[in-house]
């Protein structure tokens, strides 16, 4: 049994500028959850996204609270929306 | 009816019938254009991106959830992505109701709820071509 997950991260607006990438691939725990990868993410963007407010979506779904994540999953960590 | 589409083509007005029931008193039409500022700075265009497949769906749900709300009969929205030069639509709305009290209501709060919902951004395009994320948070 893998004790490894795999997951697709997409990257948008100031994400995708912090992190000079729109599309990447993380490897977690298994039990990790969104919460945990939202941390992974800002690390990585070393304090580029500290004062942007994210929400999340698990294959193309917002969700409110942080969720177990499941192998092949795909997360993006939305900044605040500019549609109009 | 509702129509809702994301596209990457410059906009096309939805097509106005002179009557498509007989209980329609009331059409209104919103376009939103780019400005030639943001953030203080001039820009030559914005550059929309989306979320392909979650923004088309969110965009569709909160036309129905409109409808769903306000008495209104029809709802058709056109949102462009892509670079679009200043002055350019970036989005068209369509609202059809019985009076116009509930169309602009409805207008209002779906355009308002587009700006919170759709995953769609924004990046500011400068006069040298550079481009930044838009810090534009705007109602």
């Amino acid at each position: 049994m893998k004790d490894t997950l795999l997951i697709k991260v997409r990257c948008f607006s100031q994400v995708k500028y912090a992190l000079e990438k729109d599309k990447l691939t993380i490897t977690l725990p298994v039990g990790s959850t969104t919460g945990d990868l939202e941390n992974t993410i800002r690390q990585m963007a070393k304090n580029k996204l500290d004062r942007i407010h994210l929400r999340v979506a698990v294959n193309q779904t917002y969700i409110d609270q942080p969720v177990l994540l499941k192998d092949g999953d795909e997360v993006a960590l939305i900044p605040p929306v500019q549609g109009g | 009816m509702i129509i809702t589409e994301i596209t990457e083509d410059k906009i096309k007005p939805f097509s106005s019938p002179d009557s498509n029931t007989d209980d329609t008193g009331a059409e209104l039409v919103f376009n939103g254009r780019v400005r030639n500022r943001e953030e203080g700075d001039e820009i030559i265009a914005l550059e929309y991106e989306h979320y392909e497949g979650m923004a088309e769906r969110e965009l569709n749900l909160l036309a129905r959830k409109t409808i769903k709300e306000f008495p209104v009969h029809d709802l058709f929205c056109r949102h462009r992505v892509g670079k679009v030069p200043v002055g350019e639509v970036v989005l068209h709305v369509v609202i059809r109701s019985k009076h116009r009290a509930e169309g602009l209501e409805a207008m209002a709060w779906f355009i308002s709820e587009l700006k919170k919902q759709v995953p769609i951004w924004k990046w500011a395009i400068l006069p040298d071509g550079s481009k930044r994320p838009s810090q534009c948070q705007s109602e």
